[in-house]
């Protein structure tokens, strides 16, 4: 299922072609997806990514967490996406195939953000 | 430099922790036989790490563990009173597993088999048919076991008689314990792994960090420095079968943009809780037998290494949290800390298991510990002189 043409807060639609892949729910979810991709798609999501985490965390701490709206928390979901997918390609690099090896065997079981 | 030299910088034969300086026998890592004396000598006597009781936040919460090396499953329970208790999650009537759960809300257990329900408190409130046996309902709580806490970790001890109190055991670990933030934790991150590798040669990858620049290049860059290569701590101190070191600080870590930013986002939150410059942010806690705890605030791990056989043991790593998520910058950081934590930890698994086929080989008759791999020494002569004793123990009952 594609996401709707403006599934996320206005200011961020530049980020609307990754939401079907990073916007996961669930810590473990985000982990997996990381380990699954492909170094093109990783690259393209933390590129985008990387200068609107700083305004987009600005813009979802005005409220609560429990105030947060469909598309406030789609983009939080992303951003969380953004943590994992950065390590890989921000710490592991071209290293990131054979660390997502042993990293396949550790499942999460449990994060805050879960709740 | 003026700065004086720490042990880290001239890694001496030197015998810090007065253990000698003698290869150590490889089969305590690999033989059943050992692992069979283990068992009774340590995992059925000592306080071991379960839980922590934000797990129990009100009355009639539980939580169910399974210790395999003492072949034991435990109900844990916050009863009517308040009141946290461990009872071996075993029917009385005929022994049958009470509770299928790993955890929940309830204020009473059934017995699926004939239906015996049980209390939170462990009594027996009711059987069908009941007059027909021969006992009293009185008799018939379920089989309690030791349980204590300190810093809000939650310790059993299968022992019936435990030889010594939970504070006895951590002597004055105890008190510097409170002062993390564990002990004030409300809730966690939480991942699990399982390996194929004896509980000793995995607990043990985790307190040297001779291995770092090798298998965590990337991920342990900031570890070690130009002064430091290897990462090695400052200190490390010795308190009867526990162990602690001092983290090194890299003056100059090699931190990336996004890790940075991060990391910086988590910071007010840690000092708003009062752990900014905490005393033991340093302190890299190794529990007898197989529990870790880490200071740092930023990422407050704890790792248990839970054998299920010679050659086979669970990892459980929590990070400890102070409150719920508040606001969005928080939950991020949070869950950057947690990948990174596991990223490292991930890396390790392979080449410990590398390890376990070449020792389970039984090539080798000895390994051998370097001066900056003393916390293992340490470690291997807790575990051996726990084994050495019970083996006396049992010997001299034998002729009585
Ligand atoms: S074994 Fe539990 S009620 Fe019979
Ligand atoms: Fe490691």
């Amino acid at each position: 299922m594609s996401a709707p043409e403006h599934s996320l807060p206005p200011g961020f639609g530049s980020l609307e072609p990754f939401v079907s892949a990073w916007a996961l729910e669930g810590a473990d979810n985000r982990l997996r997806a990381r380990l699954a991709s492909r170094e093109a798609d990783r690259v393209a999501f933390f590129e985008a990514a990387k200068d609107l985490l700083p305004r987009g965390l600005d813009y979802l701490d005005r409220k609560p967490l429990a105030e947060h709206s469909d598309q406030d928390k789609r983009l939080m979901r992303l951003l969380l996406g953004m943590a994992h997918v950065a390590l890989a390609v921000e710490i592991q690099g071209d290293d990131e195939p054979r660390h997502a090896e042993g990293a396949r065997h550790m499942t999460i079981t449990r994060a805050p953000s879960d709740d | 430099m003026s700065m004086p030299s720490p042990q880290f910088l001239e890694p001496k034969s030197h015998d810090p922790a007065h253990l000698g300086t003698d290869p150590v026998p490889a089969g305590p890592y690999y033989r059943e036989d050992y692992f069979a004396l283990e068992r009774e000598a340590i995992f059925k006597r000592s306080w071991l790490q379960v839980g922590h009781v934000c797990e129990l936040p009100e009355p009639g919460t539980f939580v169910v563990r399974t210790i395999e090396a003492a072949g034991a499953s435990i109900l844990i329970t916050r009863g009517r009173d308040g009141v946290i208790r461990a009872f071996h999650n075993v029917c009385t009537h005929r022994g049958t597993q009470l509770v299928a759960e790993t955890g929940g809300k309830q204020s009473s257990f059934t017995c699926r088999y004939h239906a015996w329900t049980f209390g939170s408190d462990g009594a027996l409130r009711g059987a069908p048919d009941l007059e027909r046996f021969y006992i009293e309902a009185k008799d018939c709580g379920l089989i309690k076991i030791a349980i204590d806490q300190c810093a809000g970790l939650l310790f059993v001890n299968l022992d019936r008689e435990p030889k010594q109190s939970l504070r006895a055991f951590l002597g004055p670990l105890a008190a510097e314990l409170e002062m993390l933030p564990v002990a004030k934790a409300t809730t966690f991150s939480e991942y699990v792994y399982e390996i194929d590798a004896n509980w000793k040669l995995t607990y043990d990858n985790f307190q040297e960090n001779y291995h770092l620049q090798f298998i965590h290049p990337r991920s342990g860059k900031a570890a070690g420095g130009p002064e430091n290569p290897f990462g090695y701590p400052t200190r490390y101190g010795f308190h009867g079968p526990h162990r602690t070191q001092t983290i090194w600080t890299n003056p100059k870590p090699a931190i990336m943009p996004i890790q940075g930013f991060a990391f910086g986002k988590g910071l007010p939150f840690i000092a708003a809780d009062g752990f900014a410059q905490a005393p033991h942010n340093r302190t890299y806690f190794a529990l007898f037998p197989n529990f870790f705890l880490i200071g740092t605030p930023t990422q407050h791990f704890s790792h248990s290494v839970i054998p299920i056989c010679a050659s086979k043991s669970r990892g459980v790593i929590r990070l400890y949290w102070i409150g719920d998520d508040r606001i969005a910058s928080q939950r991020f950081a949070r869950e950057y800390a947690m990948a990174t934590a596991l990223d490292i930890h991930s890396e390790d698994r392979a080449v410990i298991e590398a390890g376990q086929r070449g020792l389970s080989s039984g090539a080798l008759s000895h390994i051998h510990f370097q001066s900056q791999e003393v916390l293992c020494r340490h470690f291997f002569h807790s575990v051996d002189s726990a084994v050495q004793a019970y083996k006396a123990e049992r010997a001299g009952s034998a002729r009585t």
